[in-house]
């Protein structure tokens, strides 16, 4: 809306001083929004960071493993071995609320299992398969943690962006369209009062 | 492994020794299967070469057959595995086949390590709902159960069947306990039923070789006590009911021994092996702090390997050189695999020679 678009008026008038009270008040919020985003960010990337260079870690170790498992013990046993596990890990969704951003909470259950618990007997198996599925149960922890803590990350550099343009429409288009509209206004308004003043001297003539 | 169907081999209940042992024409053959062994010198040969140039060196041995039988069904080096693994059972099943008597019903009972095998493959497939045709792609047919006999085992659609169709075979009174919820117990059952029935078959005799021979499976018995002791230790789980997993017999770990280190913690565990004989051979790979149990397992294994090799040639007529062969048979067809899926899985060549047995 141009500023000349305006009536006018003083109900328009105090109409848009209230609108830039609103929109200073939101722009200021949004800020201190934008700014509370990006230290939560940094302190989410350290942790994203560490978690993905553990993450990392952990496939390494859980390739070598299954590779060595397979090389000694054989695939054919590895598969065999693998068949006898039916409690498959249960992730459970959740969300949490930083500053406004829904991010998810992943809970996970049934990842970590004793050698007791795999399903296969222990007299048949190995240590290679065990150490193949500890390292396996250990990846599939990480991979969760790293969906969750990247996950949030995304949704907060979206909502980072989002807010950046909120904050930059107010501070230079919203604010200072209103502002023009009202000196506008307000300039017209005084025009129209010294022509009314004139208008009466010149009917009291 | 169809192939494998030209063996008629029963399901009957336990093999007893039926008629005339026939030790001098089973060593005599074996000897001769004995000569076709790849000798020690090829592994160093085969650590130099790469994937395809392996893969062309087993096509060309005594592999040949097997590799272009699958050839048609696998490829790569799940080709060379599954090749290995037939030649494995052919190799076996041919023992049974031309052994009579003692002599057979030895070898098949320690054979009925892959009926087991088979048999745990089966269940563990219909406990998971796995397809047909992945449980028929774990089956190595080398024990006294025909390859025939277990894909019909295989195609059956529930537990119960698979366990009915086992009704007239030794296995079934252990089978039976199987309630679809079971089955690391049936399946601790089944190995102790193995151990139990090798050692029996071994320790009546009073002859020489036999002896021998029963030395070295009761050897077989104490590393695979020790390795599971040690397993359950990491795991840090000290129930009294893991006494179950031990399996009696050993020879130098006496079951009163084992119940006594269960109970000990990791560290007081460690520290009261250096009591045993197996000691020497883990000294340096096993401490309270040790993170990995593989190299240990890899040394047991390779002790109890090369201490039979000590004695193959002591009884040349008897049980001895024929178990001596099937021991060498199936560590080389466990080199080669390790050999080539080490390397498909870039495993460095440090690993590969420290699991290697030679």
């Amino acid at each position: 809306m141009g500023a000349k678009d305006v009536k006018p008026t003083r109900s328009e008038l105090i109409e848009i001083k209230k609108k830039i009270k609103l929109s200073q008040s939101g722009h200021k919020l949004l800020k201190m929004k934008r700014d509370g985003l990006i230290l939560e960010f940094f302190e989410i990337l350290n942790k994203a960071k560490d978690v993905r260079t553990e993450l990392d870690a952990a496939y390494e170790d859980a390739s070598l493993k299954i590779g060595i498992a397979n090389a000694v013990d054989g695939t054919i046993t590895v598969k065999s071995t693998a068949f006898a596990l039916q409690c498959k890990p249960e992730i459970e969704l959740e969300s949490c609320n930083i500053m406004g951003v829904v991010v998810p909470k992943i809970e996970s259950s049934s990842v970590k299992k004793c050698i007791d618990e795999r399903g296969y007997g222990i007299i048949g198996t190995s240590s290679y398969t065990d150490e193949a599925a500890d390292a396996y149960e250990d990846l599939v922890e990480k991979i969760i943690l790293a969906a969750e803590i990247e996950t949030t990350i995304k949704k907060l550099l979206d909502d980072i962006e989002k807010t950046k343009r909120r904050v930059n429409a107010l501070e230079f288009k919203v604010i200072p369209e209103l502002q023009e509209s009202m000196t506008f206004i307000r300039l017209r308004l005084e025009e129209m009062e010294r022509e009314n003043t004139f208008r009466l001297k010149r009917i009291k003539g | 492994m169809q192939l494998l169907q030209k063996f008629k081999r029963g399901s009957s209940k336990k093999a007893k020794p039926k008629g005339h042992a026939n030790y001098a024409y089973t060593t005599a053959r074996v000897r001769a299967m004995k000569s076709k062994i790849l000798p020690k010198e090829t592994y160093p040969r085969l650590m130099n070469m790469s994937i395809n140039e392996i893969t062309r060196f087993i096509g060309e041995s005594e592999y040949k057959e097997d590799v272009d039988e699958l050839a048609r069904q696998y490829d790569g080096v799940n080709l060379i595995e599954h090749a290995l693994n037939r030649n494995l059972a052919v190799t076996f099943t041919k023992l049974l086949s031309i052994s009579e008597g003692d002599v057979n019903f030895l070898i098949g009972e320690e054979l009925k390590k892959f009926d087991i095998w088979n048999i745990k493959t089966i269940l563990r497939g219909k406990y998971c709902n796995a397809t047909n045709e992945e449980v028929l792609d774990a089956l190595v047919a080398a024990g006294r159960l025909s390859y025939t006999f277990l894909s019909d085992l295989a195609t059956k659609t529930t537990y119960e069947e698979v366990i009915s169709g086992l009704e007239n075979t030794e296995y079934y009174p252990v089978l039976k306990d199987y309630d679809g919820t079971n089955l690391s117990d049936i399946e601790n059952q089944l190995d102790k039923m193995y151990y139990a029935g090798l050692f029996e078959a071994v320790s009546g005799s009073r002859s020489k070789d036999r002896k021998l021979f029963a030395k070295f499976m009761r050897m077989g018995i104490d590393v695979k006590n020790l390795i599971t002791l040690f397993r359950l230790k990491k795991a840090n789980i000290d129930n009294p009911g893991m006494m179950n997993l031990m399996i009696d017999g050993g020879l130098k770990l006496k079951l009163k021994d084992i119940e006594r280190l269960i109970s000990l913690s990791f560290e007081d565990f460690i520290s009261e092996l250096e009591n045993y004989p197996y000691w020497d051979v883990i000294s340096d790979v096993a401490s309270p702090d040790m993170v990995s149990l593989i190299n240990v397992e890899s040394r047991l294994k390779k002790y109890r390997l090369k201490s039979a090799a000590s004695f193959s040639h002591v009884y040349p007529i008897s049980i001895v050189p024929i178990m001596d062969y099937m021991l060498n048979k199936e560590n080389e067809v466990n080199n080669l695999r390790l050999i080539i899926r080490g390397k498909a899985a870039s495993l460095s060549d440090e690993i590969i020679k420290e699991q290697l047995v030679i």
